[in-house]
């Protein structure tokens, strides 16, 4: 890890900590508060990752990578809010050169939702998701990103993740302003795979620290849980393995394609993580209030919305047999 | 060896589905998740229709599980104002029976059972609540945790502690279960809310502070609570058992009734999925193999407690993992579909009636015992 990424883990670590953990559960109930849709602007959150001569703040990949990951540890829905406005909004924005819109997102005079409409897997009528509608918002359509104008007519939806931000389906959108091919919105959601990893394992750390806390309090037949071989060595392993995808996730020596290879392997590992972390509260962990369950709610649903179980599993696959594979 | 059900339950089994498709429809079942709502209505209506029927415990199984297929919240609300209602049949005297019991059956009252306590629910024998005895009442003292039909009950079946242990190393001695009315002097109830699952059924924090109880409401002999507790556990694990295969069968049939409709549009459905789909597939079947056999044993009383952990313990992890993989099936789709309710719904069948890691627990200590299957 570099000197900038290990600064960037401690500033947004202590970020969470004084903004967001004290008001996890209310973000989860209640929604993102504009007092926190502010601090992440004035913490110069949004546009961490463009260059300065767009606006942004221009830090490299792993610092970046580490304020989502950190965000996710405290809460999944601010990451998710983060990651989709860097990763994916201004992204597009600035391959199509829309250096004013970027200006007022950065600034926060404005926040644009996101229909990821064809770039996720699986989507179909049913599933026209909409994430933070606006009154303005990009649309990933089928042959083209287009930024489309006015509130889509919403249809109230049922949410099993990130209840933080709004989510919602729509009936219809209009046309909009075209800003890029589908190709290049497809090229930048693969150079997302490392963000969407820092989020899983953002999520997976801090389902599994809560869970390694809980067991050294809580006794069963008069022992700390953490005596009991099937819960430290459960609990152990797992921290081991995210040791280990934490270590490929900050190197700066990673190479590009394991991008893909560390989110696949991330998406799998949150929702085992998470699984394990709500299992060792027992009865404690089916309720809201202990902090672990939406964890493991979101793991599942952000595995739905940031991993494509075929087409990234075939891009994986492609970069391994270096042809076309996994297609029947 | 038959591996089918014979007829009569079969018909069952339509009659309970036909009723669950009818009666929980998307709006009740949806309604009920996002306002934490008991659905009572349909408690009554499940009376009406003869479809609770506990003179053949298997009809009770099969309603479990088909209702569950539908909807775990709704099913499982419908089955569960008789919960620990066994303990009384098994060992409440006459009186007992005759006042409380006959009450749950004709709808006119709702029961719960209390184990759990806010310092455990693994650890049964190390439960604190205390009943002591004076003038011929046991005045009650401490909590009961997570207690479904907590708020909504009219009686409790509960353990708690009516003497210290005779040996520290004993500490399943000097338990007792006596019958707790929510009209009780003392006796208060607090609703949990933000459960992830099961959200139509109501659970409940207890509240016992000098609660006077008769003495007539001790059940059984005093001392003896343990066993009976384990003993309904016996039963009761079968039951989530049914609960789970329900679960794990429901997300089948979206997960299949999604792939067919995507193969129907010319979407492509390649071996992948179709491979996780006949891997739930399989873990459902063996799963409802495991209870059956379980049942058998302790419908024919014979009960296997070996044999009902592995089903329970087997079953709850196929529900997990059913409606996760489901989940992955449907992708974005099922986020928006009610597989979603089915997932959250699916974890707390590894939670109660016994965690996966205590039907381990007892699955292995039966094993090295040597008790075997049979
Ligand atoms: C919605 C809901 C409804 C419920 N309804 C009822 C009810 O009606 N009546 C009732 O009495 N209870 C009820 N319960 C309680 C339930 O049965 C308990 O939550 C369950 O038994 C686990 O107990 P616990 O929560 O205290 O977890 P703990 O006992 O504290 O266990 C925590 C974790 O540690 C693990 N663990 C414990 N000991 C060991 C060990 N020796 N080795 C390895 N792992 C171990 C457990 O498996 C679990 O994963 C309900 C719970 C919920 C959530």
């Amino acid at each position: 890890m570099n000197d900038q990424t290990e600064m960037m883990m401690d500033n947004i670590r202590q970020f969470a900590q004084a903004n967001i953990n004290d008001i996890a559960l209310k973000i989860e109930r209640e929604g993102v508060s504009e007092d926190l849709y502010n601090s992440l602007i004035q913490q110069g959150l949004i546009g961490a990752n463009l260059p300065a001569e767009m606006g942004g703040a221009g830090l490299d990949r792993t610092s970046y990578d580490a304020i989502l990951f950190q965000l996710a540890r405290a809460s999944p829905s601010v990451a998710f809010h983060v990651f989709m406005n860097n990763s994916i909004i201004l992204k597009i924005l600035e391959k199509a050169s829309k250096k004013d819109m970027i200006g007022q997102i950065v600034s926060g005079k404005i926040r644009l939702g996101l229909i990821p409409g064809n770039i996720i897997e699986g989507s179909s009528e049913k599933s026209n998701i909409i994430i933070e509608p606006s009154k303005m918002n990009i649309y990933i359509g089928k042959e083209n990103a287009s930024l489309v104008d006015g509130m889509p007519e919403l249809l109230k939806s049922k949410s099993l993740g990130l209840r933080g931000l709004k989510t919602d389906l729509f009936t219809s959108i209009k046309d909009g302003e075209k800003l890029l091919p589908y190709g290049d919105v497809e090229k930048i959601w693969n150079e997302a795979s490392w963000d969407a990893a820092a989020i899983f394992l953002g999520i997976s750390e801090g389902a599994l620290e809560k869970a390694i806390e809980y067991t050294k309090v809580r006794k069963t037949f008069n022992f700390p849980l953490k005596d009991y071989e099937p819960v430290a060595f459960r609990l152990s392993e797992l921290k081991s393995e995210l040791e280990i995808l934490k270590n490929t996730l900050f190197s700066d020596d990673s190479k590009e394609q394991m991008g893909m290879m560390l989110k696949t392997i991330s998406a799998e590992f949150a929702r085992r993580a998470t699984k394990y972390a709500l299992q060792f509260h027992g009865g404690y962990g089916y309720l809201e209030d202990f902090g672990v369950e939406k964890f493991y709610r979101d793991a599942v649903a952000l595995n739905a919305l940031m991993f494509r179980p075929i087409l990234d599993k075939r891009a994986l696959a492609a970069s391994i047999y270096g042809e076309k594979s996994g297609y029947l | 060896m038959d591996f089918d059900l014979p007829e009569e339950l079969e018909e069952y089994r339509k009659k309970v589905r036909e009723f669950a498709l009818r009666e929980f429809t998307p709006e009740l079942a949806e309604k009920c998740d996002r306002e934490e709502k008991y659905p009572d209505e349909l408690r009554k209506k499940t009376l009406a229709e003869g479809l609770v029927d506990f003179s053949n415990p298997w009809k009770t199984m099969i309603a479990i599980e088909e209702m569950c297929r539908v909807d775990p919240g709704l099913g499982i609300s419908a089955t569960v104002p008789y919960f620990g209602a066994e303990v009384l049949m098994l060992h409440g005297s006459d009186h007992l029976r005759e006042k409380y019991l006959s009450r749950v059956a004709e709808g006119k009252a709702i029961m719960g059972l209390g184990v759990t306590e806010p310092g455990g629910g693994s650890d049964v024998a190390g439960l604190k609540t205390n009943a002591r005895k004076e003038n011929g009442k046991y005045i009650v003292n401490g909590g009961k945790m997570f207690i479904t039909n907590g708020s909504i009950a009219d009686f409790f079946v509960m353990l708690v502690r009516t003497s210290p242990p005779d040996d520290p190393k004993k500490r399943h001695h000097g338990l007792s279960v006596l019958v707790v009315e929510k009209n009780f002097k003392g006796f208060d109830s607090n609703q949990l809310k933000g459960k992830l699952g099961v959200r139509a059924t109501n659970t409940a924090e207890l509240i016992l502070n000098n609660v006077e109880v008769p003495e007539e409401n001790l059940v059984g002999e005093e001392g003896k609570g343990f066993y009976y507790i384990m003993e309904f556990f016996n039963i009761s694990r079968v039951f989530v058992a049914a609960q789970s295969i329900g679960i794990a069968q429901g997300a089948l049939d979206r997960a299949t009734a999604f792939l067919m409709n995507e193969e129907s549009r010319g979407h492509f459905v390649g071996e992948e999925r179709k491979f996780k789909l006949a891997e739930i597939a399989t873990r459902v079947e063996a799963s409802r193999l495991l209870m059956y056999k379980a049942a058998s044993y302790l419908f024919n009383y014979r009960p296997n407690p070996m044999i009902t952990s592995m089903a329970k313990g087997y079953a709850s992890e196929t529900a997990t993992f059913a409606a996760e993989t489901a989940m992955e099936i449907t992708g974005a789709t099922g986020l928006q579909t009610d597989l979603e309710r089915l997932f959250r719904d699916s974890k707390i069948m590894e939670i109660w009636e016994g965690t996966s890691e205590v039907e381990k627990i007892v699955i292995s200590r039966m094993m090295m015992k040597g008790d075997k299957n049979e």
